[in-house]
């Protein structure tokens, strides 16, 4: 397998793109249960946590980057062939897959359970789960592109939500945020690291990296769209803590969705039903970053074409949520791929920076794929 | 144009997805019944009633609500029950006002509130109420006048106050809100059937779930003062003749009668701004500071507000009378075990390193001291001088 990845002019992106992709990426499903989460962990200062796991994974985006430096062009799956060479590397490469289509019914199967809780309680799981499938499919089967674009037209198109954050602003009690750093560092941490389900997205970078133009410029642009979404997150956990009583924001599973709740407008009783629907525009760039990431593999791995991996995974994800019956089920699975991708999102890459790092240093004559070698 | 097979599975995706998006349930307008409001009471011991408003959307009805009445233990049995009496099917996704009658309230009402919140359907901006009374006889209200839709009367009653700020906000997320937080606690409008008409006759109190005193109506003036941010209401204050013998105008020619046996002032709220400040940790102590600006509305008798000497006098009178007003309401509260005001807030922020569990807080809050200082400024006093 080529380590380096050679697209052709007219697929390559701009680098300015990278905000685009890994801001849209991070946001998601998770945010919208995120304070809560952090608020069971680290109480009122959750908001830290989560600033935190902003910061982390921002110090994990510049290892990645600062990996990807080394090579001319590659993306992950040709790291690991280079660095593990093809056994070892091809069953990394594997279970990275796994890792990203994992995520992708992740945000999947919760997305489906929102719509069902919200707005269509007798929706079979299948139909929207099939217009779903079919949607990144097809953004898939238009390449990269198409799959930036949706990211694009995704934060673009929601950007006035975080403008609505202003209404259950002005029902809320400021004196909940009090006293600042009442929780230990212990508790913190670990909201931080509850919040990792929410702020996966800035590995994608790591397969994206072959395809920017300006690739001096991936570190400054992909820091720029975590900042962003860092800022966000933080924004939120914060509202909400405010907004709601302690015990209240305990119980609410969706507690972002609630919160649009209060918004009212004369002639649109029930804002939240925009705010769920709107929600899949944030979903869908998602949906299809990862579907294309993990179908790229097959094409990287095994040589095949990208188009049958891809019609792979969709129908092994349509298929699994069948098994998913259960809320219980549900946080099951959210909570174990949450944990794994803290582990493959944030620390991986740092731990594969310094083997590269050190491979590079003490191997640099035999390596010819690295660059300046 | 693209390639013809690519061109034809981009048409069989798009098809799918608009085929799909069209299988959800569809619910005509004409075919639902709107419930608007919502009444519960206690039936006996072991069964509460549920009477329902609901609103129909059908041209040559006479009557556009139908009030239905039964009885279950759970809110949503009720309604199934009331589906069985209703030629359309029961929606609730437009209900404005929920009724508690007071002796249920006394019982707690959190398993009704419950419902409300775990339903999708219902929105967050739903008014909550206490009936004097039976719930069912305020429902009833609406049955009798053929024109009224009482959902909506009952939600414009109450939205016109909160919006005037004749009363705290009794949404359904005002409710949660308190109820949840460590150190408040809800309050709620009590209604009361008046010559046939449904009228706002106090607030309710409540510790937890479970209503346990009444305020009045005029006190609820300094309960706003308190809880939030006030940019108006009005409130009138009688002092004793003699402390205003020197700012009294003399009667030059003309008399006026003293129709009252005390001098009564009428004062308007412009703007107010309360801090809640714990001063003393060890011993609970809290002072209330307020920074209030007024205008003169009425007075019972001619005063002299020419000179500023008399207006700051009469600001010191007012703001002592407050003071005492204020201070009364709290160790009322206090009393009672509630608290409205949200002290309880104030203090656990300023409390590091434990979790201050609601219990916990219902013991401190016993043996609180409040002082209470109160800046009045008359910033107008009408047209006249």
């Amino acid at each position: 397998m080529e380590v380096n990845v050679k697209p052709r002019d007219g697929l390559q992106l701009h680098a300015f793109l990278l905000i685009f992709i890994v801001h849209s990426t991070q946001i998601g499903v998770g945010l919208v249960g995120l304070p809560r989460i952090v608020y069971l962990d680290a109480g009122h200062d959750g908001w830290i946590s989560v600033f935190l796991a902003g910061v982390l994974g921002g110090v994990s985006l510049w290892f990645m980057v600062k990996m990807l430096g080394q090579y001319d062009s590659a993306d992950l799956y040709g790291i690991h062939a280079d660095v593990f060479g093809k056994w070892i590397g091809n069953f990394l490469s594997l279970m990275y897959m796994g890792y990203l289509a994992a995520a992708f019914f992740v945000i999947y199967i919760n997305y489906i359970e929102i719509v069902q809780v919200w707005i269509f309680p007798n929706l079979p799981t299948w139909q929207l789960g099939l217009v779903l499938t079919l949607l990144s499919a097809y953004a898939v089967y238009g390449g990269i592109r198409v799959v930036v674009g949706t990211a694009f037209l995704s934060v673009m198109g929601t950007l006035w939500m975080v403008f609505v954050l202003f209404v259950p602003l002005k029902h809320s009690e400021i004196n909940h945020i009090f006293p600042i750093l009442d929780a230990d560092i212990e508790q913190i941490l670990k909201g931080a690291h509850n919040s990792s389900l929410s702020m996966m997205g800035m590995e994608l970078v790591l397969f994206v990296y072959p395809y920017i133009k300006e690739k001096q410029k991936t570190q400054i642009f992909s820091q720029i769209g975590n900042a962003y979404t860092a800022f966000i997150f933080t924004l939120v956990t914060f509202v909400s803590i405010i907004y709601y009583a302690g015990g209240s924001l305990e119980q609410t599973i969706w507690p972002v969705i609630s919160l649009f709740k209060i918004v009212r407008l004369p002639n649109l009783e029930r804002f939240e039903i925009i705010a769920v629907s709107f929600w899949m525009l944030i979903i869908v760039p998602n949906l299809c970053i990862y579907l294309w990431a993990a179908s790229k593999g097959f094409s990287r791995i095994f040589a095949g074409k990208q188009k049958w991996g891809l019609w792979i995974l969709v129908s092994l994800i349509f298929v699994s949520s069948f098994f998913v019956k259960a809320r219980y089920q549900m946080n099951l699975i959210s909570d174990i791929i949450g944990k794994f991708g803290f582990y493959a999102a944030v620390c991986y890459p740092i731990l594969l920076y310094f083997i590269v790092s050190a491979k590079n240093k003490y191997f640099r004559g035999k390596n010819n794929h690295a660059k300046g070698s | 144009m693209p390639k013809g097979p690519k061109w034809k599975t981009a048409i069989l995706m798009i098809a799918s997805t608009l085929c799909l998006s069209g299988c959800v349930e569809a619910r005509q307008l004409e075919k639902l019944g709107l419930i608007t409001a919502v009444g519960y009471d206690l039936d006996g011991k072991n069964t509460i009633k549920g009477t329902v408003v609901v609103h129909k959307f059908d041209a040559l009805a006479k009557n556009v609500t139908k009030v239905i009445s039964v009885e279950a233990h759970t809110s949503k049995s009720l309604r199934q029950k009331q589906n069985l009496r209703s030629d359309q099917r029961l929606v609730s996704g437009q209900l404005r006002c929920v009724v508690y009658s007071k002796a249920l309230a006394k019982k707690g009402i959190i398993q009704l509130v419950d419902t409300l919140n775990r339903d999708p359907n219902i929105g967050n901006m739903v008014y909550l109420m206490i009936s004097e009374h039976d719930a069912s006889s305020i429902i009833n209200v609406g049955k009798k006048n053929v024109k009224l839709n009482l959902g909506t009367y009952l939600y414009n009653l109450i939205r016109q106050n909160v919006e005037s700020e004749q009363m705290l906000s009794p949404t359904l997320q005002d409710f949660n809100h308190s109820y949840h937080d460590n150190g408040k606690d809800p309050v709620l409008p009590l209604l009361k059937l008046e010559n046939g008409d449904v009228s706002v006759a106090g607030t309710a109190l409540f510790k937890d779930d479970r209503l346990v005193g009444i305020l009045p109506t005029n006190k609820l003036f300094f309960l706003k003062i308190l809880a939030e941010k006030y940019k108006s209401g009005t409130e009138e204050f009688g002092f004793n003749r003699e402390d205003f013998k020197s700012i009294l105008k003399g009667n030059e020619g003309r008399s006026f009668r003293t129709v009252y046996n005390k001098l009564f002032l009428e004062i308007d709220n412009i703007r107010s701004h309360t801090k809640i400040k714990l001063v003393d940790k060890k011993n609970v102590r809290f002072r209330v500071e307020i920074k209030f600006a007024s205008r003169l509305l009425e007075t019972t008798e001619p005063l002299e507000l020419g000179s500023a000497k008399n207006v700051k006098f009469i600001e010191r009178q007012i703001e002592k009378k407050m003071e005492k007003e204020i201070h009364d309401l709290l160790i009322f509260f206090q009393k009672k075990g509630v608290d409205p005001v949200g002290i309880g807030n104030e203090y656990i922020a300023h409390i590091r390193g434990k979790k201050i569990t609601p219990k916990e807080w219902r013991s401190i809050y016993k043996n609180a001291k409040f002082e209470v200082r109160v800046k009045n400024t008359i910033v107008k006093t009408g047209v006249i001088d």
